[in-house]
């Protein structure tokens, strides 16, 4: 291929031998909540490399498509931390976004957003942790470089006016679908599992197993980007489901991504705990577990052993 | 280019199964593989029907078709040099049955290997081939390379784990091949036919593959060695003893130094070492095999041998093989690591030969390549370092893996152990398989008669790899 440089992307410029060094080896598909939920591999972190690649020889045409690709990104990082040749995949995407943004491209992707109505309460703004929000002439602004969509903004916005349009399965309204539906088709069900995307899914990665091994499966794992983000809704939507109990697995507090996501989740739950026995629910029904990174063993041990409890303590009646 | 329908492909896949936007299109014009092309759409099948009548429309209006699992194939197997659509796998991705008291499963091909292997887990079973990839390998990718990995010395590649299959033909015909038994007799196994034939003979839309049961007991040692000479020997020797390992890995200077500079383990700076590894079901007979092998490279000057059954101690002696790849990646920021000339195979006797042949060509062509593999199966690995910017080091690879493979040929070697031919590799699978090219065409011809699935592969493939497709790295002019 001969090398035509589309001069514009002055800051993914840099990363030109990096993107060679990538050995395209796709060990990060397993890893990026995208992929798994969209299954398709062009949305996988690799894909993404390839479409910096092809911005920056000028081999694929720039578009809102191929730059939109740049912008789908929750910044999670397992793909790096998966990576074969040692990539630090966000730099190059926040890089790229940079030259996008500066050529007129703002996704958004995943960026968050603000709908016309929000009441400029500044309550995104101050807790922001990538000072990606601001207030300016026009109301509440997102730099979409900036932005990591972690959501903390839409979790945190009381007029819900604070948004991730494209979720991949990750939002609060993907997560309530998701396990409302598997409490409806499954008369085994017992348990919902809310799983922080570093809580590593102890299951098949992008495969399904057979119906007669599933039918009669008692629990599901759905996962979120970061345990300190699961609203009260969340949680409390599979009780109103006939669920008998409800998990949350959350990173170790000194090693969470977003800070005190960690935290936060066991905050929440303490909450909704109060909630449930003043209810007359046994607040053991809902519990979070601290999961360090990457460590399947003990996340399948901890829903094994909250499975049993839960046997123990029946349906909620 | 030929009209292709899209409306056709609606028609088959739902809208949602279908990409045909560049910034898509791109992604899928590359593997693992130094090649790029781009295909005219994806599509993304469900089920057996959709692929055959995919298969139906593509045979009439005569457009290629490249079917393609998690596109971790090394060699370009899956780069649509001549356009067309790429028939995503990765969907039909369920297990369909895991039968334990006849010890066989049947998957479908987008099945991720170690899914299968997660779920074979809890019957206490394992899936042997193992490729280094099988995080991302699909069982069909799999399949149509006849992939393998570390642990294919005690028990074999794909094709030995392949009982049987449901194939669609080129023209949309859905065939069984091979059975559900052990055994089978009964005509022409055409099901092995089908494994290693790199999609261009059929599509595979379910398999039935055997199963074995996980180990009790696994040991792994480590050996140093001075000479390279001293390591082949001992390889020649453990393979001849009757010693059965379930791994024997040989990792040479240059990827131990890769290993220390990149990553400081502190690995000792030898000529070679080997990694064997025995397991079993008892463990006075694992530690049978293990000492044999231990005595064996004590005898040919082996040194700092260490063995271990437990699994801390097994990660550390296997961490500069392990970390290898990485290593390979960050060795200098100007250099990168390319996947050509990667997998050859050569007799037991001339492993260490060689992997001194690598050295001494990559010497003489001014171009960095590790060896290093399982040299139990008598399989080699290499990768080459460079500057893939300049276009001389490009005729540089071009010249050094000419003379490999030259090398590989006079030694009755093969020219790929485990990754397959794709386009990387076409140039010496002509010259190695010349007294059947022929034969394999016509194969392909009767199963393909308007040559639409996978073309421009294997003897189809351009003899120049280099000019064969764009390539996926930026060369200067």
């Amino acid at each position: 291929m001969e090398t035509k440089k589309a001069t514009r992307f002055n800051h993914l410029q840099k990363w030109e031998s990096t993107l060679a060094a990538c050995i395209r080896c796709g060990y990060c598909f397993e890893h990026c909540p995208l992929f798994k939920f969209t299954g398709w591999e062009s949305d996988a972190p690799r894909a993404k490399l390839i479409t910096a690649f092809g911005l920056l020889s000028g081999e694929l045409e720039l578009s809102e498509t191929s730059a939109d690709k740049m912008f789908n990104c929750f910044y999670c990082r397992r793909c790096e931390a998966a990576c074969s040749s040692g990539v630090t995949l966000t730099d190059v995407f926040t890089d790229a976004k940079k030259d996008l943004v500066e050529m007129g491209y703002t996704g958004p992707g995943t960026t968050s957003i603000t709908e016309p109505y929000c009441a400029q309460c500044l309550l995104c703004v101050q807790s922001c942790p990538h000072e990606a929000r601001s207030h300016g002439e026009n109301g509440i602004e997102t730099d979409p470089v900036k932005c990591q969509s972690c959501g903390i903004c839409v979790e945190i916005c009381p007029a819900e006016a604070a948004k991730i349009v494209h979720t991949f399965g990750t939002g609060k309204a993907d997560l309530i679908d998701a396990s409302n539906r598997f409490l409806d088709t499954h008369t085994s069900a017992k348990a919902i599992v809310f799983a922080c995307n570093w809580s590593y899914y102890p299951d098949l990665q992008a495969s399904r197993l057979p119906e007669s091994e599933t039918h009669d499966r008692d629990y599901e794992i759905y996962v979120n980007m970061c345990a300190g983000r699961l609203e009260t809704e969340t949680l409390m939507a599979p009780f109103i489901n006939h669920a008998w109990g409800v998990l949350v697995s959350c990173c170790p507090e000194d090693d969470c991504q977003h800070k005190d996501g960690g935290k936060r989740a066991k905050k929440q739950v303490a909450r909704l705990q109060s909630i449930l026995k003043s209810l007359d629910i046994d607040p053991e029904r809902l519990q979070v577990v601290e999961i360090p990174n990457g460590d399947k063993t003990l996340f399948q041990a901890e829903i094994d052993t909250f499975i049993d409890r839960l046997n123990a303590l029946g349906p909620i009646t | 280019m030929k009209r292709m329908d899209v409306s056709k492909l609606r028609e088959i896949f739902g809208e949602q199964n279908i990409k045909t936007d560049p910034s898509d299109l791109y992604s899928f014009g590359s593997d693992s593989s130094v090649h790029h092309a781009m295909p005219w759409a994806v599509v993304r099948p469900d089920n057996t029907e959709q692929v055959q009548k995919l298969m139906v429309y593509a045979n009439q209006a005569l457009i290629p078709v490249i079917p393609r699992g998690g596109g971790s194939g090394m060699c370009g197997q899956t780069v649509p040099i001549q356009g067309g659509i790429v028939l995503d796998m990765k969907h039909m991705n369920r297990i369909l049955e895991i039968n334990l008291p006849d010890v066989y499963c049947r998957v479908e091909p987008g099945v991720v290997d170690d899914d299968l292997n997660l779920a074979l887990k809890s019957y206490g079973m394992f899936y042997p081939p193992t490729p280094a990839s099988s995080r991302i390998a699909t069982i069909g990718g799999e399949i149509a390379n006849n992939a393998s990995g570390v642990r294919s010395v005690k028990y074999g590649a794909t094709r030995d784990a392949v009982l049987g299959m449901k194939v669609v033909l080129p023209t949309g015909e859905l065939v069984t091949l091979g059975a559900h038994t052990r055994v089978e007799a009964t005509g022409y196994q055409l099901h092995k036919l089908m494994v290693g034939s790199e999609g261009t003979l059929g599509i595979v839309v379910e398999a039935t593959l055997n199963f074995v049961p996980i180990p009790e007991y696994r040991c792994m040692g480590i050996a140093n060695f001075d000479h390279l000479s001293d390591a082949g020997a001992a390889i020649g020797e453990i393979m001849a003893s009757g010693a059965i390992p379930s791994m024997l890995e040989l990792v040479d200077s240059v990827a131990i130094k890769a290993v220390n500079k990149t990553m400081n383990l502190g690995l000792k700076e030898v000529a070679a070492s080997l990694i064997f590894e025995a397991d079993g079901m008892v463990k006075e007979a694992v530690d049978y095999e293990i000492n044999k092998m231990k005595e064996i490279c004590k005898k040919h000057r082996g040194s700092d041998i260490t063995t271990s059954y437990d699994p801390k101690e097994r990660a550390k002696i296997f961490m500069g093989r392990k970390k290898l790849f990485p290593a390979l990646s960050k060795y200098d920021d100007c250099l990168s690591s390319t996947s050509l000339a990667d997998d050859m195979a050569v007799p037991y006797s001339k492993m260490a030969e060689m992997a001194g042949k690598i050295h001494e060509v990559a010497e003489k062509n001014n171009i960095i390549m590790t060896a290093y593999g399982h040299c139990g199966s008598g399989c080699m690995h290499t990768k080459i370092l460079m500057d893939t910017k300049q276009p001389e080091q490009w005729a540089s690879a071009r010249k050094a893996i000419t003379e490999i493979y030259e090398y590989v040929r006079s030694v009755n070697g093969t020219t790929s152990a485990e990754h397959g031919i794709g386009l990387s590799k076409a140039a010496s699978f002509k010259v190695e398989k010349a007294d059947s090219l022929k034969l394999l065409q016509t194969i392909k011809l009767a199963l393909d008669p308007n040559n639409i699935l996978n073309p421009g592969k294997l003897m189809q493939a351009p003899d120049d790899w280099v000019t064969a497709t764009g390539l996926r790295y930026a060369v200067n002019n």
